[in-house]
């Protein structure tokens, strides 16, 4: 009984967020990867409302078949509780008439089994993807490495020429993912050859004087640690700075300055 | 033989449960064990993993990734930000991340100070590690506070660490801002490392007086660890087990710096190799789903709090008490002069311990298990450590046999005789 009524929920669900997603035609930024896909996704956010966008992302991280229906559509899980389920399935019929549906969603793609991603880009088509890193996490149910990068090369394949796909440099099997995109690639990473690249890090830095300030919030006056970033885009370099410790946010850094330039760029059509 | 071991006690909580156990209607709250199961969007979590296969392995030593990042959000929205690549380790409950903690960053001989009275097996694996605790009486005339100035004194050349817990086990104290600058001020002064055992941090009842600061849930305590210019000398401990209601799983985590964290993590390998790979999915469901059950436990706890503290206070001529802000333990003292406490305590008083042989008797006459406040170190002595994280209908049982007792007690003695073992 509990596998048929999740089935119908699916698919139940699948097809009103598709309904929905083609009367409000929103921005989709999809975010995949194996690790980092939270931070980034906060950056992006981050980034589009500094740009004063309307903007939506996955609350917590919904980021599965069910999840990423609810994200969209803005609901709660009803978990295991078909009591919960019931309110929830009404309100996601009346997300078609929502009136200040956001411009942007910013949405989290989790892969763990093989056929994930082909079944999510089945309910959304993404106008710019982001491949944050792939690790041997969730290897487990796949044969091998490369059926796991597969998954992930369904969604560079799926974004148009108008869009664009931001991918990791630093990862070899990312970077091969550039060969078979459409649309624009922009790489980031430390390494040399990325378009965007942290040529600098401190990463014990106390934080004062001039700089520019990404990334989540500072507390007022007095000094902080965090890192600091020298950033090099077509042979310009930038120096900011940020409060959280590690690599992964030098790499949510990048992936903001990417949407923010091409947002920037492209926001009269989006 | 055994040069290791001889200075090491059976925790005493433990060694009342065991005796407990011998009575078939005893009523316990001497363990601080939650009486709730664990959540069933933790067990779901739980199941799945299992299903897909994924748990017979070991994890990597600190622990899986996707656990580790998940810690790494829910310490940022508390205003703590550590890489959970090199500086968030999963442990096989706090305990053993206190262990590894100590064995890390101490040489045999070192000194670590204890404010106290304070949980019981921190003594021990301070002897365990070849160190040497140093305990610094808690101020009860003031709540249960810091008294700086006696940490100041015990401070030595040894001195490598003070080790605390907060809220407090067991006076359920919630030390304020000031205290911990305080403290931090002292460490920053003499090279020493704070840890930090925060395992109670989600059951705070009383803001008021206090420095916390509200967030998503009803309000927080302040922590060390949100100091960036501390983060080489902090570390700060969690568990699962009182939060989520998973003290069987044994899954908690630590964080600390990296120059830090890469230390103890070659002894948590050492001891354990990883934390066990079901608890940590459990953990993980705990993380993504289990913040609804917390903010209901914290109720319910609160709840408690309130009734053990009106029973109390029906027996104020037994015992005198501070009320808790946080954790899920009130400290009563047993009350000085004419009182049936006293009588229970003078008939102990042969022995050097009067809240052993109080306990004791309380076990023995009408089966109610509270844990002595020796164990809780020399100041403890005196009082006794009850549990509201048992259920309403247990602590209403239990206070009716204690009345029942106690109102004996009060007859003329030739009715009412006491037999101390």
């Amino acid at each position: 009984m509990k596998k048929v009524f999740k089935l119908l929920l699916k698919y139940y669900l699948k097809y009103i967020t598709k309904f929905v997603l083609l009367i409000h035609r929103p921005t989709i930024i999809a975010i995949a990867g194996s690790t980092n896909k939270t931070f980034v996704k906060e950056e992006v956010c981050r980034v589009l409302r500094a740009l004063e966008k309307n903007v939506r992302a996955n609350p917590r991280s919904f980021n599965t078949e069910i999840g990423l229906p609810l994200a969209i559509l803005y609901l709660p899980s009803g978990y295991n509780s078909y009591k919960n389920w019931l309110p929830i399935i009404f309100k996601s019929f009346l997300a078609i008439f929502q009136r200040d549906f956001p411009q942007y969603l910013v949405l989290e793609l989790g892969v763990s089994e093989p056929g994930d991603m082909k079944y999510l880009l089945s309910i959304i088509k993404p106008r710019l993807a982001i491949i944050t890193d792939i690790t041997q996490r969730y290897l487990e149910s796949f044969s091998d490495m490369d059926r796991l990068v597969g998954e992930y090369e369904r969604l560079v394949k799926k974004v148009k020429k108008n869009g664009l796909v931001a991918l990791n440099y630093d990862n070899i099997r990312i970077r091969n993912l550039a060969k078979v995109a459409k649309a624009p690639v922009e790489f980031f990473g430390l390494q040399n050859g990325a378009h965007w690249q942290a040529v600098k890090i401190n990463s014990s830095a106390i934080l004062r004087g001039k700089g520019r300030s990404s990334h989540y919030n500072f507390s007022e006056g007095g000094e902080e640690q965090g890192q600091t970033i020298k950033v090099s885009h077509n042979n310009i370099v930038k120096k900011y700075k940020i409060k959280y410790f590690g690599k992964h946010h030098i790499y949510s850094l990048l992936i903001g300055l990417i949407i923010k330039n091409y947002v920037t760029k492209h926001g009269k059509n989006n | 033989m055994f040069n290791r071991t001889k200075n090491l006690q059976l925790s005493i909580i433990k060694q009342i449960e065991l005796r407990a156990a011998q009575y078939p209607d005893v009523i316990s709250l001497a363990q601080g064990v939650p009486n709730f199961d664990t959540p069933e969007c933790i067990k779901r979590r739980v199941e799945l993993a299992l299903n897909r296969g994924v748990v017979a392995k070991y994890s990597l030593c600190p622990g899986l990734p996707e656990l580790r990042e998940l810690i790494e959000i829910s310490l940022a929205r508390e205003n703590m930000f550590y890489d959970w690549q090199k500086e968030i380790i999963v442990t096989a409950g706090s305990i053993e991340g206190i262990t590894a903690a100590l064995l890390a960053i101490t040489e045999p001989g070192d000194e670590v100070i204890i404010p106290e009275p304070t949980y019981t097996s921190y003594r021990e694996v301070i002897y365990l590690a070849g160190c040497k605790p140093i305990f610094v009486s808690l101020d009860e005339k003031n709540n249960w506070a810091f008294d700086l100035e006696k940490f100041k004194q015990a401070i030595t050349d040894k001195t490598k660490a003070i080790f605390y817990c907060n809220p407090n086990n067991p006076t359920g104290t919630i030390y304020t801002k000031k205290q911990l600058l305080g403290l931090a001020e002292l460490a920053e002064q003499h090279n020493l490392y704070l840890i930090s055992d925060e395992v109670y941090k989600d059951f705070v009842f009383n803001t008021n007086g206090h420095e916390c600061e509200t967030n998503s849930r009803e309000s927080r305590i302040f922590s060390l660890a949100e100091l960036p210019k501390l983060r080489k000398r902090v570390i700060r401990l969690f568990s699962f087990s009182k939060a989520y209601a998973m003290t069987g799983w044994r899954v908690g985590y630590l964080h600390s710096d990296e120059s830090v964290a890469r230390e103890i993590l070659k002894v948590h390998d050492s001891l354990v190799t990883c934390a066990p790979v079901i608890s940590q999915y459990a953990a993980m469901g705990a993380l993504e789903m289990g913040d609804g059950n917390v903010k209901k436990f914290n109720q319910e706890y609160k709840k408690r709090r309130d009734l053990i503290c009106s029973r109390l206070d029906r027996l104020s001529n037994v015992f005198n008490y501070i009320k808790p802000d946080g954790a899920y333990y009130v400290f009563p003292a047993l009350t000085p002069g004419p009182s049936p406490a006293r009588a229970l305590r003078e008939r102990g008083a042969m022995d050097s311990s009067l809240s052993w042989k109080f306990a004791l008797d309380l076990l023995d006459k009408i089966q109610v298990a509270v844990v002595p406040g020796i164990a809780f170190g020399p100041n403890g002595e005196g009082h006794v450590r009850m549990s509201f994280g048992r259920s309403e209908s247990d602590i209403e049982r239990a206070f009716e046999r204690m009345e029942k007792l106690f109102n004996q007690c009060q007859m003329p003695k030739s009715k009412y005789q006491i037999n101390i073992k």
